[in-house]
């Protein structure tokens, strides 16, 4: 068996056979270890791991949490993977919470770095930057407003 | 003693008083909203009262609601924890005038210390050190400007009502002072309905370490020594111990700030357990800072390093008690180190992280304790602090203490929300942690020179190899990453 594995938006591969596996990192890096494996507990070559699943593409493992996908290597279609970021920029809030304040409106231009909304949530006040110097082409944040993690607040470009 | 006692909180600490009255024989009331509906507290209390819909205000703030329910359910006193009531005199005194005991100090002592500004024309009256600063809250950006001005940059606004670094905010130059101001207002109203801020001369790397006071109805008032709390991001406290480092080389600093700190309480006219806290600086003066007139979070390294109950003992006091504990019965034995396990992503500047834990394995053995408001299939609600527990250790030294509780941070799976038991990790491996070089800026230049460690590719594969095994066949992803877009935004925007 063989899987495509992204570890922290690093490729490698991973090739299973009988008790063996082979793990290839992008850069070359490469192991061979002889494993076992019970449930959350892993042995390879006799050292033991602890793999634990988080939420959503998350594992923990010995005390670190990785993000991480295993694809089939037959369903990968080229081009997958983050699009590059130019341009327009979306921010989105990335958790749950409320809208405090709206520092910017449509058509002003602002820098990198620059304050755009203050939301807050579990009672800490957080400002949204923004990513990339432009002009503000929409702010859909309103004050008050409870917004979802995901929701988009303000369109740079 | 009571025969019946309403905690008015939730999460670690409801859990840690439910205990306290499970051990002394008493019945215990949990209170909860929407949200912690399946708490453990409420799990672990004799009885549970319904509070009203998530949001504090509408739940552990409304004084009516927690009062009616002890009256409901036949409690003879009230245990407020930390937060929320438990420094509100108006709570305190409703609390009397429904014939219920508040464990706590008198009304009065807390209307006393609760403004900042009050304690500290209190403490300066009473003999302590104060840092030097406006005596009252500023009536406006001129009057600010001028404070400011005459005590000269950098200096910090601190909100009257203030705890916990909310409606705080450190100022270097007077260009930053307007929008600085009004944050810490705004923050302030938000969280303690007082928008009143203050100014104070910022003393350059304290650090910050805090007297424990325990004071009966009878006139015995006796301090427990200190709890180092220096290692604080954004004011909030992070990691406390007990004894501080610093009293190994100063070895009469712990007398003097006790003496201090018990004469500040008497002249407030100071009952139960309460906190002192003040800043040293590196020539070992020290300034008061504010009392905190309730247990504190990181209560239990003083419990650890002493022996002593407190929570057993705010009880005693409230039952009316006497203080058994003289000042020389108190030693301190060993060392104690706690750090606050959070919701919050420390790769991602500590944003919180409330949703559901998928697995828990939590860690014990020689030297730990673990005060949890936490289990597995709990969901961390977005409502409140993200303190999830906290993890203390103690060993015959600070050296085994640290390597205790480093031990217990690698045995400790928490996963489905972020968190910061990693982070810990780093700090106890720094080596100026470790020599017990402390100031409150530690983790600002922690941050400037700190370095993701490597990912060890034997740890990578055999995550892997898991992920692989279980995918099996299927074809597709095992996982499938739906806010991967939204990682990459979010590295961007909190870089």
């Amino acid at each position: 068996m063989k899987r495509h594995v992204m570890v922290n938006g690093r490729s490698a591969t991973i090739e299973i056979e009988g008790s063996r596996l082979r793990y290839v990192r992008e850069d070359g890096v490469q192991i061979e270890r002889e494993f076992s494996r019970e449930g959350t507990s892993v042995l390879l070559n006799g050292h033991s791991y602890r793999v634990s699943q988080g939420a959503g593409s998350e594992i923990w493992v010995n005390g670190r949490l990785l993000s991480m996908e295993v694809f089939d290597p037959r369903d990968l279609r080229p081009g997958q993977g983050a699009a590059a970021n130019h341009g327009r920029q979306e921010i989105a809030a990335s958790m749950p919470g409320k809208v405090i304040r709206v520092l910017v409106a449509a058509g002003d231009t602002v820098e990198e770095g620059q304050g755009l909304v203050v939301v807050e949530a579990m009672k800490m006040q957080n400002e949204m930057k923004s990513p990339k110097s432009g002009r503000v082409a929409e702010v859909r944040a309103r004050p008050d407003a409870t917004v979802g993690a995901g929701e988009i607040l303000v369109v740079v470009e | 003693m009571f025969r019946k006692v309403l905690v008015a909180n939730r999460g670690e600490i409801a859990v840690r008083v439910v205990r306290a009255l499970r051990e002394m024989g008493i019945a215990s009331i949990a209170t909860y909203s929407d949200a912690d509906r399946g708490a453990l507290a409420v799990q672990l209390a004799d009885e549970a009262a319904y509070l009203g819909p998530s949001p504090s205000s509408e739940s552990y703030l409304r004084i009516d609601r927690v009062i009616d329910s002890a009256k409901r359910h036949g409690a003879e006193a009230i245990h407020p924890g930390y937060g929320f009531l438990s420094e509100n005199a108006e709570f305190a005194e409703a609390c009397a005038a429904a014939g219920i005991v508040f464990i706590g100090p008198p009304a009065e002592a807390i209307r006393k210390l609760g403004s900042k500004t009050a304690a500290r024309q209190l403490a300066i009256a009473a003999g302590a050190p104060v840092v030097p600063g406006t005596e009252s809250a500023l009536a406006g950006w001129e009057q600010g400007s001028a404070a400011a001005n005459a005590l000269g940059y950098p200096v910090l606004l601190k909100a009257s009502a203030g705890g916990g670094g909310k409606g705080m905010r450190r100022v270097d130059r007077e260009s930053e002072l307007q929008s600085a101001l009004r944050d810490a207002a705004s923050e302030a109203g938000r969280a303690f309905g007082n928008s009143e801020v203050y100014v104070e001369k910022l003393v350059v790397e304290p650090r910050h370490i805090e007297i424990q006071i325990l004071g009966d109805h009878h006139g015995n008032l006796i301090h427990m020594g200190e709890r180092e709390c220096s290692i604080q991001r954004r004011h909030q406290k992070v990691i406390e111990e007990c004894p501080s480092p610093f009293m190994a080389s100063h070895p009469d600093l712990r007398e003097r700030m006790g003496q201090a700190a018990v004469k500040v309480a008497r002249a407030a006219g100071y009952t139960n357990a309460g906190t002192v806290e003040f800043l040293v600086d590196r020539e070992a003066n020290f300034y008061f800072l504010e009392v905190n007139t309730r247990l504190q979070v990181e209560h239990p390294v003083t419990e650890l390093a002493t022996g002593i109950d407190l929570v057993e003992w705010q009880l005693k006091i409230a039952a009316g008690e006497r203080l058994t504990l003289r000042q020389e019965d108190v030693t301190w034995r060993g060392s104690a180190i706690e750090c606050r396990i959070y919701a919050e992503d420390p790769d991602h500047d500590f944003m919180p992280a409330p949703g559901r834990i998928v697995h828990l394995s939590e860690p014990s053995g020689p030297g730990i304790r673990l005060d949890s408001g936490i289990f597995q299939g709990w969901n961390v609600p977005l409502e409140y602090d993200p303190l999830l527990a906290k993890l203390a250790a103690w060993g015959p030294t600070r050296e085994t203490a640290i390597r205790r509780l480093d031990r217990a941070l690698a045995e400790y799976v928490l996963t489905g929300v972020r968190n910061n038991i990693g982070f810990f990790r780093e700090v106890l491996a720094d080596a100026e942690f470790r020599e017990g070089r402390l100031s409150t800026s530690f983790l600002e230049r922690f941050f400037e020179t700190r370095k993701k460690a490597e990912l060890d590719p034997e740890a990578a594969a055999a995550a892997a190899l898991v992920l692989a095994l279980e995918s099996k066949g299927s074809g597709r992803p095992l996982l499938i990453n739906v806010s991967r877009w939204l990682d990459s935004g979010r590295e961007k925007l909190f870089r």
